[in-house]
């Protein structure tokens, strides 16, 4: 074997070994659980998996749940690799969606550009929205988990007022007219899974081409692995702490976005949530990278999609799969656990998964 | 002015009553971090123990029994927290999430099994508001602050307590210690590990408090996702009040106060929105204007592990 081929390997093995030991152990626990239900946990999560992957309508629902999953998780994985926590991933959403939702309406004159016109209008909003955090770290010092979860209830309180009040349409349901047809993204012909999920792919392939294939990007990680050395080698902290968290709100802003053209065509009050959140376990299971982004977006949207199918089928209740969620988004940091199972070495190839070196800066 | 001052009283009362979740969830909070544990799980704290405390009158008939099964879940819950972030050494900020996570999750979850239903749970023996001779009598003050429930005044009793073990015994001497300087505290005998699980524990046990108030204190009934972000404002409160328990007191006091006009204000000059964003507009503000003059524990967010 090549040493080339070996250190491929042995880095695939590592992005794997804590994202597989989390899944597996939160399964047992989700067992129990099942167990003390009353139900055959097999007979469960056989349900779970025909929910998630069994029928061309089964996928096309998993991909639809998993589309604003890319995108949050991204919007984490950005800031993570610059060495930032963005847990504002809900709110930037939200500013993307309220954009699509208010543009949408009145850009329909604009035909075949309205699409991108919006998507543009989404990742602005969230680009800026997502720069605030980003400036009150680098002008002020005010650190980036508390504010980006603060705004996250601003950002839902601002959106919530736009829609029921100054655009606010008559109907049984509160929430903002439905945007004009030429703003909506076409489905893909595989149950209700729309060009979303093609626009998330295409963000998860930019932001890998940004980060590892460009000097911007090059910069964004050497603040991420070690600010000393790249404010040494001339790189402004500052600058890219509002970038990268900039860059991050945009994603979520089109994730937003896209669930308002591809999904829902409006925003209801309430609108859909814990997207934001969840991108916190889609960006950790993935290890902040893009790649692995899509798959943990995946996976999540696959848990959602069968959860639906499980409480069909038994009477266990489709909030296990947030349950299941949570347990897989505690063990996938946990270092020492990793260690007591696959000894000493298994630490090394923790690293891209642990936050605090960065968030104590 | 008779009539200004009789308009004060309900203000104030309604201030007691929103201030009292925040600042048992801000002091808990105040304890994890102090010992070097970022608590952002806070919320999840107080909803699981909302709904444990709801289930456990429910099947018992007793508001008391009630606040104990709060207390246990409390306590779990931040356990999970504690030996996730403590011993597993997992990231903190990430465990409380999962927290949050887990408690919205699950209490959906236990919903369907304990009540067979989703949203509102039925009612159960709650705590009724219990008025304290004399002190309740005293104008315009005396109803707002002494005709509440039993756990509002275990809240007024926990400000001075907490202060005083924090900053006056042995014991809080260790816990700052142990999330300033874990090296100075492991080189003086002292365990971090244990003083963590201590003050992740007390977290718990606090947060379930201010979980369990808004259940059985106001409502008498359990509503999915019913905190509502209050472990956020009690973080936010903390941070406002500086990782000082009077502080924080003071700030979720604040806070209470700010929500007591959101409902009181006429929503035609204000829209209630705006309103609600005051708490967390707040916090972002003085977050920028201390700036980078760091307040909190030093040794916050970091594993400590012995070499």
């Amino acid at each position: 074997m090549s040493a080339g081929l070996r250190v491929v390997l042995g880095r695939a093995t590592g992005a794997l070994v804590f994202p597989l030991v989390a899944i597996s152990l939160a399964l047992v626990v989700g067992a129990v659980i099942v167990l003390t239900t009353g139900n055959n946990p097999l007979a469960a999560y056989r349900a779970l998996i025909v929910g998630a992957v069994g029928s061309p309508a089964a996928i096309g629902r998993t991909l639809l749940n998993a589309t604003p999953l890319i995108f949050t998780g991204l919007a984490v994985a950005v800031a993570f690799r610059t060495g930032l926590f963005n847990i504002g991933g809900e709110g930037q959403l939200y500013i993307g969606a309220i954009t699509a939702a208010i543009l949408g309406v009145s850009l329909g004159f604009l035909g075949p550009l309205a699409i991108p016109v919006v998507l543009l209008a989404c990742f602005l909003t969230g680009f800026l929205w997502g720069a605030i955090p980003g400036l009150l770290k680098a002008r002020f010092g005010a650190h980036e988990v508390i504010t980006t979860i603060m705004l996250n209830f601003v950002a839902i309180n601002l959106a919530t007022y736009l829609a029921l009040k100054p655009f606010r349409t008559e109907g049984l349901v509160p929430g903002t007219d439905f945007i004009d047809p030429a703003a909506r993204l076409p489905t893909l012909g595989l149950g209700r899974a729309n060009y979303g999920l093609l626009i998330a792919l295409l963000a998860a392939v930019a932001v890998y081409l940004l980060l590892w294939r460009t000097t911007l990007g090059f910069r964004l990680r050497a603040v991420g692995l070690s600010p000393g050395a790249a404010n040494y080698a001339g790189m402004s902290i500052g600058a890219s702490t509002v970038l990268a968290l900039a860059i991050g709100g945009a994603m979520a802003g089109l994730g937003g976005g896209v669930e308002v053209m591809g999904v829902y065509g409006k925003m209801s009050i309430p609108f859909v949530s814990n997207l934001g959140f969840n991108g916190i376990g889609v960006a950790l299971l993935g290890r902040n990278h893009p790649a692995g982004v899509v798959l943990g977006a995946l996976l999540f949207g696959g848990l959602a999609s069968g959860a639906q199918e499980l409480q069909f089928e038994t009477d266990v209740p489709l909030d296990l799969a947030d349950v299941l969620l949570a347990i897989i988004l505690l063990l996938v940091t946990a270092t020492r656990l990793v260690e007591l199972i696959f000894g000493k070495r298994a630490r090394e190839l923790a690293s891209g998964t642990r936050l605090d070196e960065g968030l104590a800066s | 002015m008779e009539e200004l001052l009789g308009g004060l009283t309900p203000l104030l009362a309604s201030m007691v009553r929103n201030a009292t979740p925040l600042v048992f969830a801000a002091l808990g909070g105040m304890f994890s971090e102090r010992s070097g544990v970022v608590n952002i799980g806070l919320e999840g704290l107080m909803l699981i123990s909302a709904f444990a405390g709801v289930a456990g009158a429910f099947y018992s008939g007793s508001a008391w029994v009630g606040l104990l099964c709060a207390l246990g879940a409390g306590l779990a819950f931040a356990l999970i927290h504690a030996l996730m972030s403590i011993t597993f050494e997992a990231d903190q900020i990430i465990s409380g999430t999962a927290i949050n996570l887990l408690a919205l999750g699950g209490t959906g979850f236990l919903m369907e099994l304990v009540f067979d239903q989703s949203g509102t749970s039925p009612r159960v023996q709650g705590f009724e508001p219990v008025a304290i001779p004399l002190l309740s009598e005293i104008p315009v003050v005396g109803p707002a602050f002494f005709d509440q429930s039993l756990l509002v005044y275990l809240m007024y009793a926990m400000v001075p307590l907490t202060y005083l073990l924090v900053f006056r015994t042995p014991f809080g001497l260790r816990l700052r210690g142990t999330g300033e300087a874990p090296e100075a505290v492991d080189t003086a005998g002292v365990s971090v590990t244990r003083m963590r699980y201590y003050g992740v524990a007390l977290s718990g046990l606090l947060a379930a408090l201010g979980g369990v108030y808004l259940s059985m204190g106001i409502l008498s009934a359990f509503t999915e996702g019913m905190t509502n972000g209050r472990g956020f404002i009690a973080l936010a409160a903390l941070i406002f009040g500086r990782w000082n328990p009077i502080g924080a007191a003071g700030a979720a006091l604040l806070f209470g106060l700010a929500q007591a006009f959101i409902f009181q204000a006429p929503q035609e000059v204000v829209p209630l929105e705006f309103l609600q964003m005051i708490p967390y507009v707040l916090t972002i503000v003085v977050l920028a204007g201390f700036g980078g003059r760091a307040v909190a524990p030093a040794a916050i967010g970091k594993p400590y592990r012995k070499e």
